[in-house]
C-alpha cells in the first residue's frame, strides 16, 4: 500500500511538471529560461532570439496606438547570410512567435483624443467616456505570415543602418461594436515593416526619424548578448483597408472605419518599438 | 576725432577678438608634420606595427590583437599635417572572455582620413572614418557568425620623445573623438611607434 502512495506521488509529481512546461519548450537554467520557447534542437536554427518591445507607439492613419503592455517577440534564426547579413527565423516552439497583448487604441472608437495639455480632469473623462468597454478599442498586434518570413539582421541592427528585423503583421481590433474578426492587414495582404535602427527614407508627408542601435551588454560570458535601449523605426509603410469590421455588418462598417482612419499609404504611418533584445547561440541554450 | 566711449568700445571688440583667438588656439590647432625638427616636405610612408592594442566594448567583450599594424601617408597641405591610413593587417586576435573567437577582423572602408590637431599645447593624430569588421566565432558565443563593426573616429597623443603615438581614453576625450559598436563607445588602448619608411627612413616622425 505504501509502495502504492509513494508511486502515486511521483506520477502526480510528473504530471504536475509536465503541465507547468508546454509541449515543446525546453526548461532551461537561470538567464537561459527567456529561452525556453527556442527551437534551439531545430535543423537551421543557430541563435535564439527573446525581444521584448517595452514601448512605443504605432501611428495608424490618424490613428495612435502607444505600447503601455510589452510584446514579446521570440523564436531561432539561421547564421547571418555572409554577403547580405540576414539570418531568416524560425517559430517559437511551445509558445506563440509575437505573442498576442492588446494595446489600448488612443480615443477608442470615437476617435476623440483630448490635446496633450489638457486638463488632467478633461484627459481622465475623455479615457472613461471613449476608452471604455463599448466604445473603446483595442489593438492586438499579429503575425500575418509564418514566422519563416520574418528576417533579422544583427549586423545591421548594432551598424544603425539597413533592415535590421522584417515583420509581416496584420492589426487585429476589438471591440463589442466591431466584433472579434475586425483586421487592418491579412495574410494575403499583409502589413509589412522593414524596421531599421537608422534613419527611415518615408513617403511624404513623413519625414525621416532615427531608431537607436542600444547598448550591447554580455551576460553569462558572453553566452547571452543583451542589446538594451533599442529602438526600431519604420515609417514607410502602407496598409490594406479595415477588413470584417462589425460582423455581418462589415460592408457598412468597413468603409466608416476606413473614414476614421483616414489614408493609411506610405508616408501616413509610423511603428516606432523601443525594445530589450536578448540573444545566444542554439548550443549555449541546449547546453543550459 | 573719435569720442572716449567709441575708443573704448574698439578697445574692448579688440580685446575680445584677442581673447577668442587665444581661446580658440588653446582648444584645437592645425599642427605641421616633422622629422628630427624639420618640416615634411613632400610625401612620406610611415608604417608602424602596435606594441600592444586592444578594443574594449565596456560590459561586453575585449578584443586584442598580438599584431596590429599600419600604414600611413602623410603631407603637409596649407601649413596643416594631413595624411590617410592605407592598410592595417592585424593577426592572432583573441576575445576575452575566452567564449569567443576572433573568425574574422579586418578594416573597411580603406583609407581613412588622418590630420594632426594640437590641442593646447599638444599635438594629436586624428584618424577619421575608421571602420573594422569583428566577425564572433565559438559554438558558445552569443554573437557567434555575425560581424560586429567598430566605426567611428580615434584620437591618439602624438609624443615626440618617445617616438610613438597613443591612444586611450584621456586622448580620445581630449580630441572629442568616439568608436562605437551599436550606440555602446568602445575604448582603444594602443601604443603606437611612428617612424618613416621612405625618404625619412627610421627616423622618427614629429608632430
Amino acid at each position: 500500500m505504501a509502495k502504492l502512495v509513494r508511486l502515486s506521488r511521483y506520477l502526480l509529481g510528473g504530471i504536475a511538471i509536465l503541465l507547468c512546461v508546454p509541449a515543446g519548450a525546453l526548461a532551461h537554467e537561470k538567464e537561459f529560461a527567456k529561452f525556453n520557447y527556442c527551437p534551439s534542437k531545430t535543423e537551421g536554427v543557430a541563435h535564439c532570439l527573446y525581444s521584448v518591445t517595452n514601448s512605443g507607439e504605432i501611428l495608424l492613419g490618424k490613428k495612435k496606438t502607444k505600447i503601455e503592455a510589452p510584446v514579446t517577440l521570440q523564436g531561432g534564426y539561421s547564421k547571418e547570410n555572409s554577403e547580405t547579413h540576414i539570418s531568416t527565423f524560425t517559430a517559437a516552439s511551445g509558445a506563440e512567435t509575437l505573442v498576442k497583448t492588446k494595446e489600448n487604441v488612443e480615443g477608442g472608437l470615437l476617435g476623440l483624443v483630448p490635446p496633450e495639455h489638457s486638463p488632467p480632469l478633461v484627459v481622465l473623462l475623455s479615457k472613461y467616456f471613449f476608452e471604455n468597454e463599448i466604445t473603446g478599442v483595442k489593438a492586438t498586434l499579429e503575425l500575418a505570415k509564418p514566422a519563416s518570413e520574418i528576417e533579422v539582421s544583427n549586423y545591421n541592427l548594432l551598424l544603425g543602418s539597413g533592415l535590421a528585423l522584417r515583420l509581416p503583421v496584420k492589426v487585429h481590433l476589438e471591440n463589442p461594436f466591431l466584433g472579434s474578426s475586425c483586421y487592418i492587414g491579412s495574410s494575403s495582404s499583409p502589413i509589412i515593416w522593414n524596421l531599421t535602427t537608422g534613419v527611415t527614407s518615408p513617403s511624404s508627408p513623413n519625414t525621416p526619424i532615427e531608431g537607436k542601435p542600444g547598448f550591447p551588454e554580455t551576460k553569462e560570458e558572453f553566452r547571452i548578448a543583451q542589446i538594451n535601449e533599442n529602438t526600431l523605426v519604420e515609417n514607410n509603410w502602407s496598409a490594406p483597408s479595415a477588413s470584417g469590421c462589425g460582423g455581418i455588418l462589415s460592408f457598412l462598417v468597413d468603409p466608416v472605419l476606413d473614414l476614421m482612419l483616414g489614408s493609411t499609404t506610405a508616408g501616413h504611418n509610423t511603428a516606432i518599438l523601443n525594445n530589450t533584445i536578448d540573444t545566444a547561440t542554439a548550443t549555449a541554450v541546449n547546453n543550459h | 576725432m573719435m569720442k572716449s566711449s567709441s575708443i573704448r568700445i574698439v578697445v574692448l571688440a579688440f580685446a575680445v577678438v584677442a581673447l577668442a583667438s587665444a581661446a580658440l588656439a588653446s582648444t584645437a590647432g592645425a599642427a605641421v608634420w616633422k622629422f628630427n625638427g624639420t618640416e615634411l616636405s613632400g610625401k612620406e610612408t610611415i608604417v608602424g606595427a602596435a606594441y600592444s592594442s586592444s578594443l574594449n566594448i565596456p560590459s561586453a567583450a575585449t578584443v586584442e590583437c598580438e599584431h596590429f599594424l599600419y600604414s600611413m601617408k602623410i603631407s603637409n597641405s596649407a601649413g596643416k599635417g594631413v595624411g590617410e591610413v592605407t592598410e592595417v593587417p592585424l593577426y592572432e586576435c583573441k576575445v576575452i572572455p575566452s567564449t569567443c573567437t576572433v573568425a574574422a577582423i579586418e578594416p573597411e572602408k580603406l583609407p581613412w582620413p588622418t590630420k594632426l590637431s594640437t590641442v593646447g599645447t599638444t599635438d594629436y593624430l586624428v584618424i577619421e572614418k575608421v571602420s573594422v569588421g569583428i566577425t564572433y566565432g565559438g559554438e558558445e558565443c552569443a554573437l557567434d557568425g555575425t560581424k560586429v563593426v567598430v566605426a567611428g573616429s580615434a584620437g591618439g597623443k602624438v609624443e615626440n620623445t618617445a617616438q610613438q603615438a597613443t591612444f586611450d581614453k584621456a586622448t580620445f576625450e581630449a580630441t572629442g573623438t568616439v568608436l562605437k559598436v551599436g550606440s555602446s563607445p568602445v575604448e582603444w588602448n594602443g601604443v603606437f611607434p611612428t617612424e618613416g619608411f621612405e625618404a625619412h627612413r627610421e627616423q622618427a616622425l614629429e608632430g
